[in-house]
């Protein structure tokens, strides 16, 4: 007797089979015809596409598309037109005159004016007063540390900032200007719920329209004022704790550009077929910090306090092998505590120390740390020295890092033990906590971690600060005169008073060593040029294209596969001078489109679903019936 | 089936709901490095903006009694709090987002494997000793003990980046699909392929496995003996009467991993970077993302012991011996 179950399943089976079979020739991704997308690959997942919400790298990208600072970020970091487009400085240079642009229009055709800024700038000066903070807090140095008193807009067309000291920092201010008419009822105490979603209406090249778990999605704005790159939408996927999938959908031409493969990846990367590899100087550092705290707290020995022991230390640590045999040669070895890519500002401190393990002996004995009997040093109260050594787990590369530096110091004599820890566990571990007692805090010695820095140095000179004890010192470290310097760098008149002060800033850091630098990682980054071409780096020389400062080398992209590359744009023609009503793309251009709260979107998810419980239904009642035969035998 | 038995059985179940929800506060709260700190390799960041940070999650309170009861109260009204990492974004919207994927992935895998497994599971065991037989459990068994990720790194490797007959992540090609929906579907399941076909071979070996020390047992019972001195034929017999005693303890198994196909495997959805509760597991941990984290593991707790309660009911009914 046939059993209706058997048939039942056997059809589904066949169905499941059929439904393979025919994906094979359609499992070529599809593409639409007209448009032309940009995608970009990167691991970190976007947080929030409020721009005072975001902490990490592709948050700022998003924005800086998105919208346009008050004067953004050249090719070469300089000062290029943004929301204004000139200004100038009054006599006495306490006074900055913005000239806001004719005719600019946000995204949704509502005029841009100067009304724009002060709101902006009033939002971030009205939250800063008294200590507060703006959302994260990320974007209030721009004003606080420029000595901005006031914003005001005379017309439609000025904006007037009045700061109480002459600055030059007003130009390389990292805060976008956002529409009044969107975020009028945003106030500092309320800006944390302000979800900003799609579309997201701003003054930059390319508007959000999507946001997903997955990735978020760009379209041209019809109103920018200026030029525009080849395509027309710009994707961003995420790939987050997954570099190496990023690397495989990269090579598998379903993406166009990744952001921070591995090296190993890297290099395989660069013999690819229309791929350019790039290793560029990175703006930040990889360091090795001690516990320096001189009021108690859990350092297992007072030699870390001495910095001649530090030094000492210093000249047993062989950058250019590390960078080498860790980064696989993508990195210069480190000094000060200002990366070498802020040209203007870095500075090669005297007595560089090299790697000289005779040297590095002769330095703690003669600093007082001689060796016992069983060749590992003691300290001053008579103690062993051993010294734990911790690394967050989020990067391979410092556990690598920390077995060379086990091994160069057991060479003389510290003995050194290597630990990773989880990364929410070392950050307690650092941060002093000041309402509880001392007594179980700071429990570390050593620590690899990195920082990445701002265009202006003052964000990485700050780690080092007193008053960063508690929040962003590795180190706890402590010197009266290295602060004083840094308010005097930050109120110089000058950049050229300003770099002495940083000069000397650099040079106490670098002799009392409480962080030893070991290198400034290089940034990776890899495209296709078979798809598009134009690609510029940020800065032209030694940069990369894409996750340096604001958008510019979106907009400069070229179609590579025309015939005669035309000029950068297919869509708006528009010239990049100030006036002039820019119009509207021409049809090939689709105009935002409005999603409904920023999420998922497909209904296919949905409906998938629903087939499959349907199809585990109708299983599973067959599976408990029990008068029918239950399961076919293959015969 | 008696009232009784379902009035304990579910009764059983809603408090072990509670106490996991306690469980599931304290043991988040007990890992060291609370969010606030996460948020501080960024040089920017001040000590004010930290301490603004903590007070805006309600992190300065005291642990017990205030954010318990605060966070009891909260569940209770079904509002599972913002998300830390997510800044702003209700925690629900955050799981809702990623539910359906994860469930697709794996209730499809489930599926597949149940179907696959009980039939393999089933023919060797029929044919105990036959060549099926021995293939069949050696395969399910090596298949068994891979991890997920080694599955899905082979897959990915050969029908991925080396044929290039399927996409190599993700759930959709954004910025590209033909828009229609027969597009999208297709385009949806170009990507569900290899993923699907990871957690489907990950699993088969349970089944499989399960099924055939089954069926080799039920084989042995008295009846079946009866049975074939009635001279009812070997397919007869193993229809109507060995294979719906060997299903019951598939039954319980299925309805137990049922229980996990929210749970998703990390593993599979991070090598394929599939959009679901388990990638949306890993960047919660890293950034100490506590009500997200909360919420999942409510999710996943809540729908296994659903699950196991839908287990002992269903087993109840199938099985009179074990009603009381």
């Amino acid at each position: 007797m046939r059993s209706p179950l058997r048939d039942r399943i056997a059809r589904t089976v066949a169905a499941f089979g059929l439904a393979l079979a025919a994906l094979l020739p359609a499992a070529t991704i599809v593409h639409a015809k007209d448009i032309l997308t940009l995608r970009v690959g990167t691991v970190e997942a976007l947080d929030s596409l409020n721009p005072f919400e975001t902490a990490l790298n592709v948050g700022y990208e998003v924005f800086t598309l998105n919208y346009d600072l008050l004067v953004n970020f050249g090719p070469n970091n300089d000062p290029v037109p943004g929301f204004a487009d000139s200004w100038t400085q009054s006599a006495d240079q306490l006074s900055w005159t913005f000239h806001i642009r004719d005719g600019m229009k946000w995204s949704d055709g509502q005029p841009a004016t100067s009304a724009d800024v002060v709101y902006t700038y009033n939002l971030e000066l009205q939250g800063t007063k008294n200590g507060g903070v703006v959302g994260l807090g990320y974007l209030d140095p721009y004003l606080k540390d420029s000595f901005v008193t006031a914003v005001s807009a005379p017309d439609p067309s000025h904006v007037v900032i009045t700061t109480s000291r002459p600055t030059s920092k007003l130009t390389h201010s990292y805060i976008p200007i956002v529409p009044q008419h969107i975020w009028k009822n945003v106030t500092p105490a309320n800006i944390n719920d302000f979800l900003n979603n799609p579309p997201v209406v701003g003054t930059g090249p390319y508007q959000v329209v999507e946001s997903t778990s997955q990735y978020v999605r760009l379209t041209r704005n019809r109103y920018y004022w200026g030029k525009q790159g080849a395509e027309d939408e710009i994707v961003i996927q995420y790939y987050p704790s997954a570099p190496d999938t990023m690397v495989a959908a990269f090579k598998n031409n379903e993406l166009d550009y990744i952001h921070s493969p591995s090296a190993e990846s890297f290099n395989q990367l660069k013999t690819a077929p229309n791929t350019v590899a790039l290793a560029s100087e990175g703006n930040g550092f990889t360091q090795l910090n001690y516990n320096t705290y001189t009021k108690g707290g859990g350092a297992s020995t007072t030699a870390l306090q001495d910095p001649l022991f530090r030094q000492a230390l210093g000249y047993a640590i062989d950058k250019p092998t590390l960078i080498q045999k860790v980064l696989l040669g993508y990195g210069t070895p480190g000094s000060t505590q200002v990366p070498p890519w802020e040209k203007a500002w870095h500075t090669e401190p005297n007595d560089l120390r090299t790697f000289d393990i005779a040297k590095s002996n002769s330095l703690l004995d003669a600093a007082g740390y001689p060796r016992g009997a069983d060749g590992t040093r003691v300290d001053k109260q008579g103690k062993p020295i051993n010294l734990r050594l911790y690394t967050p787990n989020t990067d391979p590369s410092y556990a690598k890092d920390a077995q060379f530096i086990q091994d160069w110091f057991g060479q003389v004599g510290i003995k050194v033990s290597a630990q990773v820890l989880d990364e929410g566990t070392l950050v307690t571990d650092e941060a002093l906590d000041t309402t509880k007692p001392i007594k179980t805090q700071l429990d570390y010695d050593m620590v690899i971690w990195g920082w990445v820095g701002d265009p202006d140095p003052n964000a990485l000179l700050q780690i080092l600060l007193t008053s960063s004890i508690g929040s962003t010192s590795d180190s706890q470290w402590s010197d009266p005169q290295y602060d004083a310097l840094y308010d005097q760098q930050n109120e110089a008149a000058t950049d050229a008073e300003r770099k002495m002060y940083m000069d000397q800033m650099q040079q106490i850091f670098y002799d009392a060593a409480p962080y030893d630098i070991l290198y400034y990682d290089n940034n990776l980054d890899a495209y296709h040029t078979d798809k598009f071409a134009g690609w510029q780096n940020q800065p032209v020389q030694g940069g990369a294209p894409f996750f340096q400062d604001g958008s510019i080398n979106y907009t400069l992209l070229t179609d590579a596969t025309l015939a005669t590359p035309a000029p950068s744009v297919t869509a708006n023609p528009a010239p990049q001078s100030s006036g002039g009503t820019v119009a509207p793309a021409p049809s090939v251009a689709p105009a935002p489109v409005p999603t409904d709260t920023g999420s998922s979107g497909s209904p296919l998810p949905l409906i998938v679903g629903i087939i499959a419980i349907a199809i585990l239904l109708v299983g599973f009642i067959g599976l408990t019936r029990r008068r029918r035969a239950a399961a076919e035998d293959d015969e | 089936m008696g009232g009784r038995y379902f009035i304990r059985k579910v009764a059983g179940a809603c408090l072990t709901i509670f106490m996991i929800v306690i469980l599931n506060f304290v043991l988040f709260r007990m890992m060291p490095g609370s969010p606030d700190r996460i948020l501080l390799r960024n040089p920017n960041v001040t000590a004010d903006s930290m301490a603004a940070a903590r007070a805006r999650w309600g992190l300065d309170k005291p642990l017990i009694p205030d954010q318990l009861v605060d966070y009891l109260q909260a569940t209770a009204a079904g509002d599972l709090g913002f998300s830390f990492k997510f800044h702003g974004e209700d925690v629900t919207d955050v799981l809702a987002d990623r539910i359906w994927p994860t469930v697709i992935l794996f209730g499809l895998g489930e599926i597949l494997a149940i179907i696959f497994g009980l039939a393999l599971g089933a023919y060797s065991g029929w044919r105990r000793g036959g060549p099926i037989d021995y293939i069949g459990n050696g395969i399910s068994l090596i298949l068994y003990s891979m991890p997920y990720f080694v599955i899905g790194i082979l897959i990915l490797g050969v029908f991925a980046i080396g044929l290039h007959w399927f996409p190599t992540s993700g759930m959709l090609t954004i910025g590209g699909g033909d828009g229609t929906f027969g597009g999208q579907l297709t385009d949806f399941l170009a990507h569900l392929a290899l993923p699907v076909t990871t957690v489907a071979i990950g699993l088969i070996g349970q089944y499989s496995i399960l099924m055939r020390s089954s069926v080799i047992e039920t084989l042995g019972e008295d009846y079946v003996t009866t049975a074939r001195g009635k001279g009812l034929t070997s397919a007869r017999i193993l229809r109507s009467h060995a294979l719906p005693n060997a299903l019951l303890p598939a039954v319980t198994l299925i309805a137990i991993n049922l229980g996990y196909v929210i749970g998703g495997a990390i593993t599979v959805e991070v090598v394929f970077n599939w959009p679901g509760l388990g990638t949306l597991t890993v960047t919660a941990l890293e950034a100490r993302d506590y009500p997200v984290l909360q919420g999942i593991f409510l999710l996943l707790s809540v729908s296994v012991v659903l699950a196991n309660l839908i287990a002992d009911l269903i087993y109840g009914r199938l099985d009179p011996r074990v009603r009381s």
